[in-house]
């Protein structure tokens, strides 16, 4: 029996070992090749690294500008996905649990429909709206595929007990004050966890940005990188040192809330 | 502390339906002020949709329910000066004690502007409360650091702090274990007393009811089946189903006269000696003891006779039964309950 564990545990350590390894190896090869010099970029054989490229990134490279405004539509789209999440999650389980299954049902089904599929009639609507290379054109738009921040807020909201909420309305409390006093306190690890995804997603998005946002003053990370490969040639070195540069704040991100996180899957498996 | 006004609940006709399952069926009942009224009854037979009706946390699909004359029917739940403890007591996790106390005092402080409570009275209601319950050194724990039985007290606490004049439980001790439930038996009775509100206490514990409760409703299959002092339920039960339900063990039932049915508590048979008659006009029961339990002041015998079994419990100073021995006994006329074929009383 023991040994059997132990076994069990060890093929569990290799799978997954194996996996970190996959998954690393992207990372490791762009961060080492962002040191290497520009005339040793392709190569495997090792050189003494440089800083050359981040060097150049940063100055020709509007780093801040760029991740100023992608921090900004990620965050608002974060933000306001959260608040729809958390207002729709608790109408639907504790103000009309009548509709609520019809709603989600539309919800999954919006899951399955690619957001390129809506995206030309998203950019008349937002262009017309005189949002184009703006921060409500950045996020804005984004709200409306909201769709799983609250699908996964109903499931917690729902395996919260419901005799908190009803003990808190026979102590006078209005549904806002249910929703703000008893259910967000309860859902704070589930909301950190669907803030974070989103704000990933979001950080890392292409196409709407580049379409809403072309200008270069207002335009996000993603879109600046893509200055790196042109026409006249491609400038890996360069491209890789602004990608390592810029995915910093959102390892940042995650080391903030990745305790919290954690906990929300957690809970989320232990049911 | 000071007591609070306790409130008249009259129920008149309420139903409660969801879909085509109907709940609670046309219950009239009136609770008296200041009592204790214990609802008893098999899961299922609608006690707690009653409860949840009476709180308001759900509307009634008919009828009424008045307290004091004033119709509360649709009267929003946390307007209705009732307080309700949950059977898991429903803490806010995230709040300690006092602030789980104190939390309606403070949402009524901050809704009325200075109409409300302010910050000293709230405070020394949640002390009082506080230490009413034998929270006073707690007040600063989280309800994940509480032991089940101080959980509960801090419920009651919760529950009492805004002085209702009607006080809701939900089977207040099911989730205590044995050893507590004794202590907390006695705790809210003496709550009560120190209250003075209007106790509704729902249980399926016929035991934990009669014991408690100085008004007795018992239920089932969502209608009103008796409700009386307990005494009274006990020794004159309206039918066959709460006169097996009420009382433990349950009355001894067996067929006659005619298509009717007779009954007797356990400790209304007496044994027979050896030989003895039994006195004119006695039903007399005779059997073989199969199961006998010694409680300490009394033996409660389980007697077979080829084709129902009786109890028969018997008080110390007589001499205790063996399991095979025989056994006969009479139970006197006016001891006797008579139930015609539908189990109605009759007698």
């Amino acid at each position: 029996m023991r040994s059997q564990l132990t076994w069990r545990v060890l093929l569990w350590h290799l799978v997954l070992s194996a996996t970190v390894v996959v998954l690393l190896f992207a990372v490791a090869w762009a961060v080492l090749t962002s040191l290497r010099p520009a005339s040793a970029v392709f190569g495997l054989e090792p050189v003494a690294p440089t800083l050359e490229h981040y060097a150049r990134v940063l100055q020709r490279w509007p780093v801040a500008t760029l991740v100023g405004n992608t921090f900004v539509m990620a965050a608002g789209v974060a933000l306001g996905q959260v608040v729809i999440g958390c207002l729709a999650a608790y109408a639907l389980v504790h103000l009309a649990p009548r509709g609520r299954r019809p709603v989600l049902a539309l919800m999954t089904v919006s899951l399955a429909i690619p957001p390129q599929a809506l995206i030309v009639p998203q950019y008349l609507m937002a262009t017309r709206l005189g949002w184009l290379n703006s921060e409500a054109g950045l996020i804005v738009p984004q709200l409306g595929s909201s769709a799983l921040a609250v699908l996964v807020l109903v499931q917690h909201v729902r395996a919260l007990p419901v005799s908190a909420a009803e003990a808190a309305r026979l102590d006078g409390a209005l549904p806002r004050e249910v929703l703000w006093h008893v259910v967000l306190p309860a859902l704070r690890p589930a909301i950190a966890a669907v803030a974070v995804l989103v704000f990933i997603t979001t950080w890392n998005d292409y196409l709407w940005p580049l379409l809403i946002a072309p200008r270069a003053a207002d335009t996000t990370v993603q879109i600046g990188l893509s200055q790196f490969t042109t026409a006249e040639g491609n400038d890996y070195g360069g491209l890789l040192a602004a990608a390592t540069l810029t995915s910093l704040p959102i390892l940042l991100v995650y080391l903030v809330a990745s305790r919290q996180i954690t906990e929300a899957f957690m809970q989320r498996g232990a049911r | 502390m000071s007591t609070a006004p306790a409130s008249r609940l009259q129920m008149q006709e309420l139903t409660k339906r969801y879909g085509t399952t109907t709940a609670l069926d046309r219950v009239d009942l009136d609770v008296p002020p200041g009592s204790f009224t214990a609802v008893v009854g098999p899961s299922g037979c609608g006690k707690t949709t009653l409860l949840r009706l009476l709180s308001g946390l759900e509307p009634a699909t008919s009828g009424a329910l008045l307290a004091d004359g004033r119709d509360l029917t649709r009267v929003p739940a946390g307007e209705r000066g009732v307080a309700m403890v949950f059977q898991d007591y429903a803490l806010y996790p995230h709040m300690d004690v006092a602030a789980n106390i104190s939390f309606g005092l403070r949402l009524q402080a901050r809704r009325r502007r200075g109409a409300g409570p302010d910050r000293a009275t709230i405070a020394r209601r949640t002390r009082e409360v506080a230490e009413l319950l034998e929270l006073g050194e707690l007040l600063h724990r989280r309800p994940d650091q509480l032991s089940g039985g101080q959980r509960q007290r801090v419920a009651l606490a919760r529950a009492v702090v805004r002085r209702p004049p009607v006080l809701l439980l939900d089977e207040p001790l099911a989730a205590l274990d044995a050893q507590l439930r004794a202590s907390a038996r006695a705790g809210l009775q003496r709550l009560h007393r120190e209250i003075g509100a209007t106790v509704v206490m729902v249980t399926h514990d016929q035991h934990e009811a009669m014991t408690m409760s100085d008004h007795l409703v018992v239920m089932k299959d969502g209608r009103v089946v008796q409700a009386a002092r307990p005494q009274e339920v006990y020794a004159a039960p309206v039918d066959r189903f709460v006169a097996t339900f009420v009382g433990s063990p349950p009355m001894n039932l067996r067929p006659g006269p005619g298509d009717g049915v007779l009954g007797w508590r356990a400790e209304d048979g007496r044994l027979l000696a050896p030989g003895e008659e039994a006195p004119a006009g006695h039903l007399l029961v005779e059997g073989t003891a199969e199961l006998c339990e010694f409680t300490g002041s009394a033996q409660d015998v389980v007697c077979h006779d080829g084709t129902t079994s009786f109890t028969l419990r018997q008080q110390s100073g007589t001499r205790w039964l063996q399991a095979g021995e025989p056994v006969r006994c009479a139970v006197a006329p006016q001891r006797l309950h008579h139930f015609d074929r539908d189990g109605r009383r009759t007698g």
